[in-house]
């Protein structure tokens, strides 16, 4: 230092001013007394700001930044020079008009001289510092969404196992519980023929036992439905026709309940490959559970559509276990049954499908038929989906299924 | 006359109720056999009409001992009517039986009467 000081005034300032000019931090100095013009401007300084000293110098924030931001630093400036002692901003943003935002780390100190005191500022641009850490955290967030939807696809994954090994299971408990049955069944008819008919009691347990016993059968059956992967017999067939059929078989619930029927239909002669049988049961179960869903309503009303459609975009649904078979752009067949009943409650949503899963009444319903039916979609390589209607209450169902003119899936 | 009727099947309690429920009427006569292995002499030494074959048992399944059967020239050409609890009447077609060839198929749990009419369309075909 000594060695500097000896120099010129001269040399001194030049070098002074080649140090301040090299540091790599911004340095600047306001006279305070003289409305806070600036008197210093570094190389860094003119970097950072994107304003040259020679635009600087003599002039004040109000001259050189947008009015908002001159005012916050002349708070801070007569905090500073208020206080009289060192203070740091750690992090700031200031709008160069230039430059854009840059983010500051700030220290400004007064530095008081006879009756001047100049306020000296020196910053650190650490945007780059702090865009990193943006990014960082945006990537952070798109890592725990991710690995959200991961927990979610393996929660998905442990359900659909759970449905496997049941449909295993199935089978064997579907014999166990059928020989019984079929025990019992003799045993009923054995004693219902060599019994005094004079009792009244005694025909209408007998029939009580009976119906027991079938009931019991079909919750057996279904589960045997849904477990075993059984050849199904598909054939090509006209889905407006198809579902016309199936209208004609509910037409007696359909009138009980006096249910209007709008239909939609346009397919333009694309057909579908089905086991009309199968495919029939699908159909009647879904309406039979539009039917029973308005029962308290007043103008039961339910809205079939039939469409073709080519896939704009291949989207799994939420409780969507299993791959589609679908790709962009196939050609599908959509059937679509609306009703304006009760709809279903949020929560109960992702669990319809799932087999024993019933919000009816004990006796009322065995909680298999739409696990079945979506069983039965699948071995059409098809797709199945229920949500609520959005506006109004009631259910939306829409199977997908492959079309034949176009492509040939399995 | 009477029908003679051999029924296989390991659950005892069922055979015997097969047994109780088609002889109330004198309608037909009845053998019972519980052991799958046993089946073939049980058959020869009884030479039924029609015979009541379980599929799943233990030893030696419905199936092979049908397969049995057809290498015994007095037992090929005596009717089985197949009966499990692995399928569904859905499957096994109209009227509760599907036909396959000379065999039958019928689901359990069944009743008696099903069972009768089963038994007298294939003896009137037999």
């Amino acid at each position: 230092m000594d060695k500097l000081w000896n120099e010129s005034l001269t040399n001194q300032a030049q070098i002074l001013g080649d140090i301040l000019d090299n540091l790599p931090v911004a340095l600047f100095a306001k006279d305070v007394s003289d409305d806070y013009r600036f008197v210093l401007w570094n190389k860094k300084q003119e970097q950072v700001t994107t304003i040259p000293r020679e635009r600087a110098l003599g002039r004040n924030d109000m001259d050189l930044f947008s009015t908002e931001s001159a005012r916050y630093f002349r708070e801070i400036d007569e905090a500073v020079v208020r206080r009289g002692k060192l203070f740091e901003i750690p992090e700031e943003i200031v709008d160069t008009k230039a430059g854009g935002e840059v983010y500051l780390r700030t220290v400004k100190v007064p530095v008081v001289r006879e009756d001047r005191i100049i306020l000296v500022g020196i910053s650190e641009d650490i945007t780059e510092r702090i865009r990193g850490k943006e990014q960082l955290m945006l990537l952070n967030k798109n890592l725990s969404e991710k690995n959200k939807e991961l927990e979610i696809t393996q929660q998905q994954l442990f359900q659909a196992e759970k449905l496997e090994s049941i449909g295993r299971l199935a089978a064997g408990v579907a014999h166990e519980v059928k020989n019984p049955l079929a025990l019992l069944l003799l045993g009923v008819d054995y004693l219902s023929s060599g019994i005094d008919p004079a009792d009244p009691n005694v025909n209408v347990i007998l029939k009580e036992m009976r119906d027991a016993i079938e009931r019991a059968d079909k919750i057996v059956r279904g589960l045997l439905d849904f477990s075993s992967d059984r050849q199904i017999r598909k054939e090509p067939a006209d889905p407006v026709a198809l579902f016309e059929k199936v209208l004609v078989l509910i037409r007696h619930e359909l009138n009980r309940r006096s249910v209007s029927i709008d239909k939609f239909f346009s397919t333009d002669g694309v057909k579908i490959k089905v086991d009309q049988g199968k495919f029939e049961q699908v159909l009647i179960n879904i309406l039979m559970n539009a039917i029973h869903a308005m029962d308290s309503v007043e103008n039961p009303r339910i809205k079939l559509t039939i469409r073709v459609d080519s896939l704009s975009e291949v989207s799994r649904n939420e409780g969507d276990r299993t791959a589609t078979h679908f790709r962009k752009g196939d050609r599908v067949v959509i059937f679509q049954i609306e009703d304006n009943g009760s709809g279903i409650k949020e929560e109960d949503l992702p669990r319809v499908f799932d087999p024993f899963f019933t919000t009816k009444a004990t006796g009322m319903g065995t909680g298999l038929g739409l696990s079945v039916v979506r069983k039965i979609v699948e071995l059409h390589q098809g797709r199945i989906s229920l949500h609520n209607r959005s506006t109004e209450p009631g259910v939306i169902v829409q199977i997908i299924l492959p079309g034949i003119h176009f492509t040939e899936l399995d | 006359m009477a029908y003679k009727v051999l029924t296989v099947d390991d659950e005892v309690f069922f055979t015997t109720l097969i047994k109780m429920n088609l002889e109330k009427e004198g309608e037909f006569i009845v053998c019972v056999e519980n052991d799958s292995r046993r089946a073939v002499n049980t058959a020869l030494a009884f030479m039924p009409d029609v015979v009541l074959m379980d599929i799943v048992m233990p030893g030696m399944d419905g199936g092979d001992v049908v397969a049995q059967f057809q290498s015994y020239p007095e037992l090929k050409n005596i009717p089985v009517i197949m009966m499990t609890a692995l399928m569904s009447p859905d499957e096994a077609g109209e009227d509760g039986f599907a036909n396959s060839l000379s065999q039958m198929v019928l689901p359990k749990p069944v009743n008696i009467q099903t069972l009768k009419r089963c038994l007298k369309k294939v003896l009137g075909a037999a």
